[in-house]
């Protein structure tokens, strides 16, 4: 494999690539971690006139933690990071989990959260459990900085809500409710080191054993990570019983949509949203009552 | 045991480090003066007559050196059973039709990549598609499609073995039970894709760099297709990085590298992408197997019947031998008194199936595993006593096959059973966990001559220097097994050397003696062993006559090399150094060079191989009874591989066979449509990986082949059968699925504790 001819930019500042990306246009494309975008390019399925670089950018990998404003992962900040940064560890060990559970350590420590959302592939290991967080993307554009909920980010497989003049300069993740609880859950074909062919985000607020808020989201299932709304009924202001658990794990398997590709069939990824549905609101409300 | 200086030690590989360190030189880190590169064009359709192909645009790109076609080529059909010419059914590139989605039908050679590929997009063909058969029941049907003219049942080879009186062996049964397993195909998946080089010489003699096992085969096969002598062509073997069986044919690019070296007269290099080895490769046979046995009541065996249809893809390839190879495979491990094979090999419209590690016996002793767990609970007897009851021993005969010579396959039940605590772990389990066994047998070599050699099966030259160093040369080839060390520790063990004082030259058919079959059916410890060991002794001969006539002394010693040193058994007092007695022969002859040829071909060994290899191997599996997910914790193995020569070697053959073992049984196969593979990377095509090994125990049983080198036999190939079998039975007593259908995916696992409940 051979990568087409195409120009390369390291910008070290986030005006300069914001320029670049602007005369560049059309043909131009953003590079983080590069481990989805090389490939691509080298199958010929991107041929890209222009790559800009953005791991040249100071503090563009920073990560920080704090109670008031939550979390904030810079847009190149690595997999390997995120996924053992002892603030993340702490306060949001589901987001770590994703991150370290995301493909295999060299991967991990070339590619970033960012990219793994921007790539916006249905089955994107870090995105679950950041949309049942409620994170929020930091957008920088011609018309200057604005922040997009997470859930409105993804648009289609590989399609995302980036305009052309656009970068997603960070990631923001509130800070959890004392009483709330995350858990991150995925399976593939292989036993380690994989693609998820189905993978669930739950996130849950506890008041005594009755769910007072819940977001569900289901990867792999659906063109983008899919919010399980009829789900999320199921469950909200009932008590986390198995009985309850055992129910939602049938409502996020009826309102799933899977097809059957190279990864799975459609019928056994029904199957795992269900199961996986109840292991993730199992962790996530036992994480909510030990926190 | 014998007792040894350096077999049997951990002798560290001469090519660890620079393997390790990205130093060692693959055929694709070679770079020649002028070289052009070279991609083939494949048929993106399974099966259509080729009515017309344009290579005139492709031919007027600035860059483009060389557009061939089967029209452009000699027309001659190869494959390695040259002694049966009506089983030779490939041309290097396609003539009037395509079989496959991957079949070659054209080459490009370009002074660079990005020439090459725009080259093959401005070739025009033009297809007539035809009908498609994808699966052996569409191959077999009456008025199925025909794939190649001259065969038109599609059923290219049959074989049948048969002895004793299979009826009465069934009506004399009191328990007779018939299964059908199906098998996938899987993909050897070497590290290092095929690459070749090609170079012409002043007097238009061809260099041929390759990743091959068999640098002898490719070279008698180039010569042949390229219509030139053979000792016109010299095939080199540099590093290989693995080949499992599906580097032991000539290939197409290794043809075209060379035809159009010698049309250009610059070198040519192909190197295949992952993509064309996982959509076009050589795999595993998929196979159908039905296999009826009848015991008696205490569960003595008493006949077997066994018919096996391979799935073979569009062409032979190495199908003959693995249709020949699991008829035997299904006699082994047990005595069957009664027994009866046939096998055929079918032709489909899918990339051929080939050699793949164990050739053939993975899948017939997958059936023969699993029909003995499901006997042994329907006969009320533990799994490991009715194998214990049948178990073949020292000195068992197969009729007209072989003669078991060694046999450690009992010792190696008993130690297995007690390594892992079997009879305990099989009944105290926690749900969802199960303990299994499967066992092995397999050959060390083939006997066989189909590929109609002129020449010892393996040769060795050993030259002796006065320094006290020896340069030992060998055309086995070392394909990332080890057999460069194996062979020095054999000759420094019999030389009384050390390792460092040997240095090897292997695998180049032009310095190297003539011949040896390559690195395939566990062959080269053995084989190539035997001729430096008869080499060696020829070399000792001369030195001890030298020194008997230099020590004059009035009694006839027993002579040694031992320590650096010759001298009378036992009497180091007498001791001259090596070097020093080589010194003495050489001048004895007025300075002539102390050089002796060993060889070894097998003789009087029956039909199949001279000595074989066995073990027993146990899996803990812990199942996850809502996702169907298998997670393998524990195996324990205990083989019989005679004496073991290098242990860090037979280590590395066993978690190598372990990890292709989980694959065949959890996770490995090929997703196709309509004849087209679609999972053609590693992200979908589910290898396991490093995280996914399970702890491994081992024992070697302690047995002597007196066929083998030093007692050695083989340890590459019958690892790779029983981890399926141990894990399928393990899976089983977790669950209650008892899978006849590879591999053993979640889904079915599932589906089958539905139906049960």
């Amino acid at each position: 494999m051979t990568l087409p001819k195409f120009e390369y930019f390291a910008p070290e500042s986030l005006e300069e690539a914001q320029q670049l990306l602007l005369n560049k246009a059309e043909g131009a494309h953003l590079l983080a971690g590069g481990t989805d975008l090389l490939v691509k390019m080298n199958h010929g399925l991107l041929k890209p006139a222009s790559l800009i670089a953005l791991k040249h950018i100071k503090g563009l990998e920073e990560i920080t933690f704090d109670p008031k404003n939550g979390l904030k992962i810079g847009a190149t900040a690595l997999l390997a990071n995120v996924a053992a940064h002892p603030d993340i560890l702490e306060h949001y060990p589901a987001v770590a989990a994703a991150a370290r559970e995301t493909a295999n350590v060299q991967i991990r420590n070339m590619g970033t959260v960012a990219g793994n959302l921007c790539n916006a592939a249905p089955s994107a290991d870090n995105a679950p459990t950041l949309l049942a967080m409620n994170a929020e993307v930091l957008i920088s554009g011609a018309k200057g900085e604005r922040r997009l909920p997470l859930d409105q980010f993804f648009k289609g497989p590989g399609a995302n809500a980036l305009d052309s003049d656009e970068i997603l300069s960070a990631i923001l993740v509130p800070a959890p409710d004392s009483d709330s609880g995350v858990s991150y859950q995925h399976i593939s074909a292989r036993g380690k080191v994989d693609i998820s062919a189905v993978c669930v985000g739950v996130m849950v607020r506890m008041e005594g054993d009755i769910c007072r808020d819940v977001r569900i989201f289901l990867g792999a299932v659906a063109p983008v990570p899919m919010r399980a709304v009829k789900t999320e009924a199921t469950v909200l202001n009932q008590q986390l019983t198995e009985e309850i658990i055992e129910k939602a794990g049938i409502a996020a398997l009826d309102e799933s949509q899977p097809i059957t590709d190279v990864r799975s069939s459609a019928d056994y990824r029904k199957k795992m949203v269900a199961v996986l549905t109840r292991r993730a609101l199992t962790e996530a409300r036992d994480r909510a009552l030990n926190s | 045991m014998e007792q040894f200086s350096i077999v049997g030690k951990d002798v560290p590989r001469n090519d660890a480090v620079a393997k390790a360190r990205g130093s060692a030189i693959y055929t694709d880190d070679m770079k020649l003066p002028g070289m052009l590169f070279g991609q083939i064009l494949r048929s993106p359709v399974a099966h259509a007559r080729i009515i017309k192909i344009d290579t005139g645009k492709a031919e007027a790109l600035p860059g483009v050196k060389s557009v061939i076609t089967g029209k452009d080529i000699p027309k001659v059909k190869y494959g390695n059973w040259r002694l049966f010419a009506d089983t030779q059914d490939e041309y290097a590139l396609a003539v009037d039709k395509v079989r496959f989605i991957g079949d070659e039908v054209a080459a490009v050679a370009a002074i660079d990549r990005e020439t090459v590929r725009e080259a093959l997009e401005l070739i025009e063909v033009e297809y007539e598609e035809l009908e498609g058969v994808y699966d052996i029941d569409a191959s077999i049907k009456e008025g199925a499609p025909v794939i190649h003219d001259y065969c038109p049942g599609n059923i290219s080879v049959n074989r049948k073995i048969e002895y004793g009186d299979i009826e009465k062996g069934f009506a004399e049964s009191d328990y007779v039970r018939e299964d059908t397993f199906k098998v996938q195909a899987v993909s050897h998946a070497y590290l290092e894709p095929c690459s070749a080089l090609a170079q012409v010489d002043l007097d238009g003699r061809i260099t041929l760099w390759t990743s091959t096992q068999v640098p002898y085969i490719v070279q008698c096969l180039l010569a042949s297709t390229l219509e030139m002598r053979e000792n016109d062509i010299r095939v080199v073997k540099p590093f290989v990085g693995g080949g499992f069986g599906g580097k032991m044919e000539l290939r197409t690019w290794e043809f075209c590298a060379a035809f159009m070296a010698k049309q250009t007269g610059r070198p040519v290099k192909f190197t295949l992408s992952r993509e064309e080895e996982f959509l076009t490769g050589r795999r595993r046979h998929p196979m159908t197997l039905h296999s009826k046995v009848g015991f008696k009541k205490d569960g003595s065996l008493m006949a077997k019947d066994l018919r096996i249809i391979l799935d073979g893809g569009a062409y032979n390839a190495m199908g003959p031998t693995a249709t020949f190879l699991c008829g035997n495979f299904g006699a082994m491990l047990y005595r069957y008194p009664n027994y009866r094979f046939h096998g055929r090999h079918a032709y489909t419209n899918k990339p051929p199936a080939s050699a793949m590690r164990g050739f053939g016996a993975p899948q017939s002793l997958y059936a023969s595993e699993i029909q003995m767990n499901l006997a042994a609970e329907a006969l009320g007897i533990d799994p490991v006593d009715l194998r214990l009851k049948n178990a073949q021993v020292s000195g068992d005969e197969i009729p007209d096959v072989a003669t078991i010579s060694s046999c450690g396959f009992i010792e190696s039940i008993e130690a297995v059973v007690k390594m892992s605590d079997w009879k305990r772990l099989r009944k105290e389990l926690k749900p969802g966990q199960g303990i299994g066994i499967g066992c092995y047998s397999f050959i060390t070599g083939g006997v066989f001559n189909w590929f109609n050699t002129q020449y010892p099966f393996s040769a060795a030259e050993v030259r002796a220097f006065s320094d006290g160093t020896v340069h030992l040369l060998t055309m086995a080839s070392d394909i990332g097994q080890g057999c460069d060390t194996v062979m020095k520790q054999i000759l420094a063990e019999e030389l009384g050397l050390q390792m460092e004082d040997i240095r090897i030259t292997s695998a180049d058919t032009a310095t190297t003696p003539q011949a040896d079959l390559g690195a395939w059916g566990s062959r080269v410890t053995l084989m190539a062993g035997n001729a430096v060991i008869d080499a060696a002794k020829k070399i000792k001969e001369k030195l001890f006559g030298a020194l008997s006539a230099f020590l004059n002394a009035n009694v006839i010693y027993e002579m040694e090399c031992k320590n650096g040193m010759v001298q009378p058994k036992n009497r180091s007092k007498k001791a001259v150094p090596f070097g020093d007695v080589v010194a003495m022969v050489q001048k004895a002859k007025r300075g002539e060079p102390l050089i002796a040829h060993g060889y070894y071909t097998p003789r009087d060994k029956g039909l199949v191989t001279p000595a074989f290899g066995f073990g027993a191997q146990i899996a803990l599996v812990d199942v996850d009874r809502e996702t169907g997910k298998v997670d393998v914790k524990q195996m324990w193995t205990a083989h019989d591989c005679g004496t073991v020569i290098n242990p860090k070697g037979v280590e590395g053959q066993l978690a190598g066979s372990i990890q292709m073992g989980l694959g065949y049984a959890l996770s490995e196969q090929f997703v196709m449509q309509d004849g087209k593979t679609l999972n053609t990377n590693f992200l979908d095509y589910k290898m396991p990986t490093a995280m996914d090994m399970p702890p491994s125990a081992v024992t070697h049983i302690d047995t002597y082949e007196p066929e083998g080198p030093m007692g050695a036999k083989e340890c590459g190939e019958g690892l790779a059968s029983p981890t399926a079998p141990a894990i399928s039975d393990a899976v089983y007593h977790a669950t209650g699925y008892r899978c006849k259908d590879l591999p053993i995916t979640p889904e079915k696992i599932l589906k089958s504790m539905e139906n049960d409940t």
